[in-house]
């Protein structure tokens, strides 16, 4: 082999292998309560991870980070190669490239369902009307709920809400999406329809970031489950591990309080 | 004492020559909260802490003070200085009008202030939180989504207040303005009958106020057409056509995408 094929692997390869999401050492916190306590997670492109913990653990915390809704206090956070500081710098950058979805939808509810989707990529993106409106009803054809499109919000099941907020972050085409607890919020009956939407765009190759604790969800998609309890992370492993044979006592404890 | 529909009759032209005073000046303190009101209310949330206590001290002083001693300060206090009464500012203070305005203006101001204040701390985060997460400005996350959030929740109050200071217009009679209260005055010196033109002013001042009322109540719904569940897009059909989404969804209304489910 020679030399200089070998340096046109590597350079190649630290391309590719650039992650999507790289969390060092993260620090959070609010006064006197510390809520992320050193956190290092990396998220690979097209890998879909599970975050899971007991309320107050500092999930939302960790994914709000990420895109600079909260800033950290100390660590870093790398988003396609773009660092976001401390102080808010690249927070604009990281926000073009990842899209979220909170449990409480969020919809704008002054505007129809169209216009939740065409606001940021006509107002972020300098996209025409019709441009937007167009991509706006494709991403909403994609959730199923084009029919809906001249509605507002309050008109919509929270199901369906969800969906349009799904769609609503897609019509930005991020190359990352997180999720916050996405069904926390619904009825029992809604929660496979929303399911289904995220495993249709874990499939097509989506990298994702999921708070929820729907083992279900887990099991079929995600490639990482991760524990985090008090601000760190406990424990992380694939989902049959996590879910069948967990190490840490605070996992398995987690998990009989979930299961009962 | 009984009501004269005659002399109601021939006072017609003064009363209404007055309500056109009132209703003048109405507008015109409307505009005027409404820009400094805006402005104030930007002052006063700033997180400079000084801006802030600016705008705290705007709200105290002209929202404390009755806007009858704001009236005298401005058209006979102000022109005490020789910066009012020795410059161009003279042409402008020099005219009961414009004294009447800005210092109702003032007035008003203050209250649209804290009413706008309380309206925007009472828009939930979320959607702004969802805006900045699709990479918006701040800026644009403001104008688009909070404030028009809040304006719906304060047009309540800001109605309160416009009916309320709608009526306390009267006190413009203290700089020789003659609106409505004026003119009925003046009725009244001239006949010695204060109940007609009183109870005819009185009658104008409630068609004023109910107009009003009920134009904030069309532009409420109007502003929360949303709100109301089950009713589709209620726009006139040019409207819907000048939406290039809405040609795109009857299209895919004809031909619905194959759900899944």
């Amino acid at each position: 082999m020679g030399l200089a094929f070998q340096t046109d692997l590597g350079l190649d390869a630290r391309l590719r292998h650039r992650a999507a999401i790289e969390i060092r050492g993260l620090r959070k916190r609010y006064g006197a309560q510390e809520v992320l306590r050193g956190v290092t997670l990396t998220v690979e492109r097209g890998e879909k991870i599970v975050l899971c913990g007991p309320s107050g653990s500092g999930k939302s915390t960790l994914i709000r980070c990420i895109n600079g809704l909260e800033r950290h206090d100390g660590g870093t956070i790398a988003v396609n190669g773009v660092d976001l500081d401390a102080d808010g710098r690249g927070v604009q950058d990281v926000r073009r490239e990842v899209g979220m979805v909170f449990q409480h939808f969020n919809l704008f509810p002054h505007m129809t369902i169209l216009e939740n989707c065409t606001f940021a990529p006509r107002h972020a993106l300098g996209l025409s009307p019709a441009k937007a409106a167009e991509r706006a009803m494709h991403h909403l054809a994609r959730v199923r709920i084009a029919d809906q499109a001249g509605k507002y919000p309050a008109q919509l099941s929270g199901g369906q809400q969800q969906r349009v907020a799904i769609a609503r972050a897609l019509c930005m085409d991020p190359k990352i999406m997180l999720f916050d607890e996405p069904t926390s919020a619904l009825d029992p009956e809604m929660v496979s329809e929303v399911l289904q939407v995220m495993e249709e765009l874990a499939a097509q190759g989506m990298t994702m970031l999921c708070v929820t604790h729907e083992m279900g969800f887990a099991r079929h998609v995600a490639d990482r489950c991760v524990f985090l309890d008090h601000g760190e992370i406990v424990e992380q492993a694939d989902a049959e591990r996590f879910f069948a044979a967990p190490e840490s006592e605070r996992l398995r404890a987690f998990l009989n309080q979930m299961l009962r | 004492m009984s009501f004269d529909f005659a002399l109601a009759w021939d006072s017609m032209p003064a009363l209404l020559n007055g309500a056109w005073m009132t209703v003048l000046i109405t507008a015109s303190v409307m505009a005027v909260g409404a820009v400094l009101g805006f402005g104030m209310c930007l002052v006063r949330m700033s997180r400079n802490r000084v801006l802030a206590a600016v705008g705290a001290a705007y709200v105290a002083v002209f929202r404390g003070a009755p806007s009858i001693v704001l009236l005298y300060l401005v058209y006979a206090g102000l022109p005490q200085l020789s910066i009012v009464r020795d410059t161009p500012l003279w042409v402008l203070f020099a005219s009961p009008l414009f004294c009447a305005i800005l210092g109702l203006g003032l007035n008003h101001s203050a209250y649209v202030v804290e009413i706008l204040r309380g309206a925007l701390s009472a828009v939930p985060p979320g959607p702004v939180e969802a805006a900045l997460a699709l990479g918006l400005s701040p800026r644009l996350v403001f104008l688009k989504v909070r404030l028009p959030i809040a304006v719906r929740y304060g047009l309540k109050a800001y109605q309160n207040e416009v009916l309320i200071f709608l009526k306390s217009t009267v006190a413009v009679g203290a700089v020789t303005i003659a609106d409505l209260t004026g003119a009925a005055n003046e009725i009244f010196s001239m006949t010695y009958d204060p109940f007609t033109p009183l109870v005819t002013a009185g009658a104008m001042y409630w068609a004023m106020t109910n107009s009003l009322r009920l134009a904030f109540e069309a532009l409420d719904r109007r502003l929360n057409r949303h709100l109301a569940a089950g009713v589709p897009d209620s726009r006139p059909a040019t409207a819907r056509r000048a939406d290039p989404g809405s040609a795109l969804f009857r299209r895919l209304r004809r031909s619905p995408a194959k759900p899944a489910e």
